[in-house]
């Protein structure tokens, strides 16, 4: 699963640390989250998505493989 | 989401204090041992004799201390984490089966001591070493990348 943090990061200019602060989570996450490394749980995507302003689908992205 | 049953932070210091307590404590038997046999008058057969005490006292120690610096909270303790924690800990119990296996398998008069110290050190341990690697690797992107 792929996913376009680092672009909405961009478009918003926030820094990992931000975003890793207002969802509660450690920026070594939300670095691993963006390199693909690790994939969130449904309720860490969701409120990824609700820091963004965004449905969940326009962040993260099923790959043919998933 | 459920947080999982863990120490607070500070208890990680702790279990490295009684690791540490431990070690010199171990030397110094160890070293006494040479000059005498069995700190245990050789008739004294009760149950808690001076060497089971000895052997109780520092056991809990170690297992206390491994325990606390296993289990302890991260500063940020959130759901990657966790799930490291769980991979480190599946990664632990195979390995402690594997060498008991092992050891079954290749000697043929096992001591239960050696169970003993195999079932109680290695899975801690080598949980603690792989977690705390897993974790220092995930962060080394990070002392490189500058904050965006």
């Amino acid at each position: 699963m792929k996913n376009t943090i680092r672009v909405q990061r961009a478009i918003k200019d926030i820094t990992q640390a931000d975003l890793a602060a207002q969802v509660n989570v450690s920026r070594q996450t939300i670095n691993t989250i963006e390199g693909n490394i690790y994939v969130p749980s449904t309720v860490l995507a969701l409120k990824i998505a609700r820091v963004f302003g965004l449905p969940v689908e326009e962040l993260f992205i099923l790959e043919e493989r998933d | 989401m459920r947080q999982p049953r863990l120490f607070p932070h500070w208890a990680r210091y702790l279990g490295y204090f009684c690791i540490l307590v431990h070690i010199p404590i171990m030397w110094l038997r160890h070293m006494d041992a040479f000059g005498h046999s069995s700190a245990t008058a050789p008739d004294d057969h009760s149950l808690f004799n001076r060497d089971h005490l000895f052997f109780i006292v520092t056991f809990l120690l170690m297992v206390v201390g491994l325990i606390l610096v296993a289990f302890s909270k991260e500063k940020i303790e959130d759901e990657q984490i966790s799930r490291l924690r769980l991979d480190s800990l599946q990664w632990a119990i195979y390995l402690n089966y594997l060498i008991l296996i092992i050891t079954l398998i290749a000697t043929d008069k096992v001591n239960n001591h050696f169970i003993l110290a195999i079932d109680t050190w290695i899975p801690l341990v080598f949980f603690i070493v792989r977690f705390r690697w897993v974790i220092f690797r995930l962060n080394q992107p990070l002392k490189t990348d500058n904050p965006s």
